[in-house]
């Protein structure tokens, strides 16, 4: 392998040499085919029953409520168990009281254990408790992102706590029932270039990041300016 | 045997800047591979490319990366792997210092990471220097292709 001033053979270091140029291109080609493709929406992956594809696959309460609000986190994201602090018992009573559309978009690009998540949550849904497992999710979020306790058995003891003891549930969590629809909504957060986490719109216009996040009374305002009753 | 004058030390030199480079650049690829959705993020973070044209570069760089650095730890192509890291290099600096000029704060998502950061937390300084180094180097690789245990020539 040490360079020499003088070649045995051209033929054969011009085929060493091509053979190691063609087989970084097929792993760089192959890699840019795949990590393209993987990110990409996939119309006939399983979604959840509240899921909208119109509202980018995000889950949907109170489809026919005015003002809209767009929620967009992460489970591991610390930053987004501050906002849940803040606002999420707020948002529950909304949405129970039917006062608001909430559509909820659980991101997952801190790492593997917001995919799972994710996933879990999407399976809490379709079974009528993600509001309960969303609060759940938050309120044990570990201390360090990527920590290794949201395993998919940690997830369904968890799930367990709030009443979710089906064998539909404990599948859905440990086969990955909703994997394909936790990459459309990426794909979706991707298109829409939600680039932070928690990011909230109402009626289509993300409220102010300094007044309005992490202030009960910020975040009202601009809901009462958006409609809401 | 031992030649210490410029002639002697430079197949020395050009086998330390394509590891240097060729290191970097596979530490940087290798860290995004994994985290296509972060990668994309923190291209969309420099809001300079159309968000489609973004998403693109963040789910595909990471792996031109790690293909012009195994060409250059390898030692094969090592001239257009030089100039297409180099390049890559150059673009990096351009995007930085328009983030920097623009106001905006964010991480330069080189290694992992990207997106917004708090205000005393931007690096660009840091960055622009380092990414300017690593030009140096491909621009004396360039000039200097051949060197120590390289699989090419």
């Amino acid at each position: 392998m040490a360079a020499k001033p003088t070649k045995s053979s051209g033929q054969k270091d011009n085929f060493t040499r091509n053979l190691v140029i063609g087989m970084v291109a097929l792993v760089v080609g192959v890699g840019v085919i795949f990590s393209v493709t993987g990110n990409q929406t996939k119309v006939s992956s399983k979604i959840p029953t509240i899921a909208s594809e119109a509202e980018g696959y995000g889950l949907v309460f109170n489809p026919s409520a005015m003002p809209v609000i767009d929620i967009w986190e992460d489970f591991q994201c610390p930053v987004c168990r501050s906002f849940e602090s803040v606002v999420g018992s707020y948002l529950s009573q909304l949405v129970k009281e039917n006062k608001a559309k909430v559509i909820y978009h659980p991101l997952s690009f801190i790492g593997p254990e917001s995919v799972r998540a994710a996933n879990a949550a999407a399976c809490a849904a379709e079974e009528s408790k993600f509001d309960e497992f969303h609060t759940l999710l938050y309120k044990t979020q570990s201390t360090t992102e990527n920590s290794g306790l949201w395993s998919n058995d940690n997830l369904v003891g968890l799930g367990a706590t709030v009443g979710l003891t089906s064998d539909s549930f404990k599948k859905c969590v440990n086969d990955g029932g909703f994997l394909g629809w936790v990459n459309n909504i990426a794909a979706d957060g991707a298109k829409k270039n939600v680039n932070s986490t928690p990011t909230v719109f109402v009626n289509g216009k993300e409220i102010d990041r300094n007044t309005q996040y992490m202030d009960l009374n910020g975040f009202t305002a601009a809901l009462v300016a958006a409609g809401l009753k | 045997m031992s030649d210490f004058s410029i002639k002697g030390l430079q197949p020395w030199l050009t086998l330390i800047s394509r590891l240097i480079l060729g290191g970097v650049l596979l530490a940087a690829g290798l860290l995004k591979v994994t985290h296509p959705a972060k990668s994309a993020m923190a291209v969309r973070a420099y809001e300079v490319l159309p968000v489609t044209f973004a998403n693109f570069l963040g789910y595909a760089l990471p792996w031109i990366e790690v293909g012009i650095a195994l060409l250059l730890i390898l030692g094969v192509a090592v001239k257009p792997a030089a100039l297409s890291g180099g390049l890559l290099m150059f673009l990096f600096i351009v995007a930085i210092a328009q983030a920097w000029a623009r106001g905006l704060t964010i991480d330069c998502g080189c290694f992992g990471g990207g997106g917004q950061v708090a205000k005393g937390e931007t690096k660009y300084l840091e960055e622009i220097l380092r990414d300017t180094g690593l030009v140096l180097l491909a621009l004396y690789l360039m000039k200097f292709p051949r060197g120590k245990f390289s699989l090419d020539r």
